[in-house]
């Protein structure tokens, strides 16, 4: 009979009993854990990553010294309940991690789609004025930090895609403020109606001694040929690889802008360029500035004035550029080289009226630098 | 007689008071050494959720030897503090190598594509160095520009190199040798159209 209420009793004592940990717990922890390292916790979000380990780590050193004990179910287990507080805590890390980071990665590829949609627009405008090289080596730099942006944000790295885009934005912002800078003078208005008086000066000569004279526009590239004060012709023009800009140096790629005259016709034999009309530049105004500009060290000690500008044709149909002349197509230029002669006036301006391509292309780069 | 034999049970208890368990010093010292060697190491870095877990389990090794401090020296155990100086030395020592390795790796990889790159820009500039002088050298003044630009942002793959900032190294590399070649195939392009027509001396403009 007393062996009967022992063996009872042991059998409730093991059946009652339970594991001090229950393993559920401890998985779903390791669980949280795995879905923190593929969301690379870590290394995206160190202080929610650390919290987590610091308490897991507590944790799992009070796991593996309670692994030997059992208790009666009816005793408070503290350490479960951390266990399942923490898998509480870290599910909500999770979620929220989760969510932070498909913010972060549309965030870095809206960036990605705003710059390059920005330095696209940039290029194009940049190319329609002829004005590449005055931006140096900024293009290929913002062309260089979107691919990493691009590199960036394939890795997940979106933080540093972001730093890259951030970084390319600033780049053509810049790239906008040299464009400023240098072509400012083509949206001013004192300036174009200085220009607009040069060409009626010039067209009025042409009346008055009813002969003929030429004005190009830089901005529009356009020659016109004007007759007793007539408009006879108008022709398209191609400029230096530089021609937007004021001509300072030799070299520099240029097309001067000033009033000149033909010094030489150059007929067929006579010129590599099919025919050509050579100006007399410098005149004494390029002069006295390219002086000025020695003298004040914004010209270099070892660059010449420059010489030789002239309206010519096309030497090589394929290449289509000069070196700061103002090229013509060859049938066109047969035309215009049989009515004029030596000693046409020849003005040159930047442009003729407010609105012009290169002024246009500024208010455009303008306004999309303050959406950047 | 008596009296001696009754001080006697006194006299052990106070031995046992003052001459029980002491906190692994050494043991703990050895796991924060590992510790800084695998920080050293780039483990934060390279093996980032791998060292976290090691700082945990350092700052459960503290808790549980400060625990044990506040205890009567009769009852201190410092069994379990041993047992996590041990995890964590041993888990520092795996970090630490495995951390190496990474970084081992990021920097060949870094190494790799700024050769590759520079090799891409030195064809360049001799495709560049190829055009002629004088009037048709227009069209490649800009493409000048741009591989004189990749050029100098070599340069920066060399910087992030030396800050060890290996994958900043290794995607500026690969953008230098992907925008190069770019560049490079724009002047053999100039150059197929320059070799269809005349090359003209250069002339003062």
């Amino acid at each position: 009979m007393v062996l009967g209420w022992g063996a009872l009793a042991l059998a409730g004592l093991f059946t009652g009993c339970v594991e001090a940990v229950p393993q559920d717990a401890i998985e779903a922890v390791e669980n949280i854990d795995r879905d923190l390292m593929e969301l690379r916790a870590a290394e995206f979000s160190p202080v929610d990553y650390a919290r987590f380990a610091h308490q897991w780590m507590a944790l799992k050193s009070r796991v593996q010294a309670d692994e030997d004990l059992i208790r009666w179910p009816w005793e408070p287990n503290d350490l479960e309940l951390a266990l399942r507080r923490l898998q509480e805590e870290g599910s909500q890390t999770v979620a929220r991690l989760t969510k932070e980071r498909e913010a972060l990665r549309h965030l870095a590829e809206s960036k990605i789609a705003q710059v390059e949609d920005r330095f696209r627009v940039m290029a194009v405008q940049v190319s329609a004025i002829d004005s590449r090289l005055v931006l140096g080596q900024k293009p290929v730099e913002t062309d260089l930090l979107m691919k990493q942006a691009h590199a960036f944000y394939e890795q997940g790295q979106y933080d540093r895609s972001l730093d890259a885009s951030d970084r390319a934005a600033r780049n053509l912002a810049t790239q906008a403020v040299l464009l400023g800078n240098e072509f400012g003078r083509y949206a001013d208005r004192g300036r174009i109606s200085r220009w607009q008086q040069m060409a009626k000066d010039t067209i009025a000569w042409s009346r008055t001694h009813q002969t003929s004279a030429i004005v190009v526009n830089k901005a529009d590239r356009v020659l016109t040929l004007y007759h007793n004060g007539q408009k006879v012709l108008s022709y398209p023009v191609r400029l230096g690889f530089n021609g937007i800009r004021e001509k300072r140096y030799q070299g520099d790629g240029a097309t001067p802008e000033g009033r000149y005259r033909i010094s030489r016709k150059r007929g067929q034999g006579q010129t590599q360029f099919y025919r050509a009309l050579v100006l007399d530049y410098p005149n004494e105004e390029d002069r006295r500035r390219y002086r000025l500009e020695r003298k004040t060290g914004q010209i270099p000690g070892s660059r010449a004035i420059g010489g030789q500008i002239e309206i010519h044709g096309v030497e090589n149909e394929l290449m289509a550029q000069t070196l700061g002349c103002v090229m013509l197509e060859n049938p066109q230029m047969t035309l215009l080289f049989d009515r004029v002669e030596k000693g046409t006036p020849v003005t040159i301006v930047g442009a003729l009226h407010e609105q012009n391509s290169v002024a246009q292309t500024l208010v455009l780069l303008g306004v999309q630098r303050e959406e950047t | 007689m008596n009296t001696r034999a009754a001080m006697l049970p006194v006299m052990c208890a106070l031995l046992m008071l003052t001459a029980c368990a002491k906190a692994p010093t050494e043991q703990i010292a050895a796991a924060e050494k590992a510790v800084t060697e695998a920080q050293q190491s780039g483990a934060a870095t390279y093996v980032a959720d791998e060292y976290a877990k090691i700082e945990g389990t350092m700052a459960a090794l503290k808790k549980e030897v400060s625990d044990q401090d506040g205890k009567l020296a009769l009852f201190r155990d410092y069994g379990k503090a041993e047992q996590l100086a041990a995890a964590a030395k041993s888990d520092a020592e795996r970090v630490k190598v495995e951390a190496a390795t990474k970084k081992e790796e990021a920097k060949a990889a870094a190494l790799q594509a700024q050769q590759v790159a520079q090799e891409a820009v030195a064809s360049t500039l001799a495709l560049v160095a190829k055009a002629p002088t004088g009037k048709d050298r227009a069209a490649l003044e800009s493409i000048k520009a741009d591989a004189d630009a990749l050029k100098e942002s070599l340069n920066q793959v060399q910087a992030a190199i030396d800050a060890a900032d290996y994958p900043a190294a290794q995607t500026k590399a690969k953008a230098i040798h992907e925008k190069s070649q770019a560049v490079s195939q724009e002047i053999e392009a100039a150059l197929a159209k320059i070799g269809k027509g005349k090359p003209s001396a250069a002339k003062k403009k």
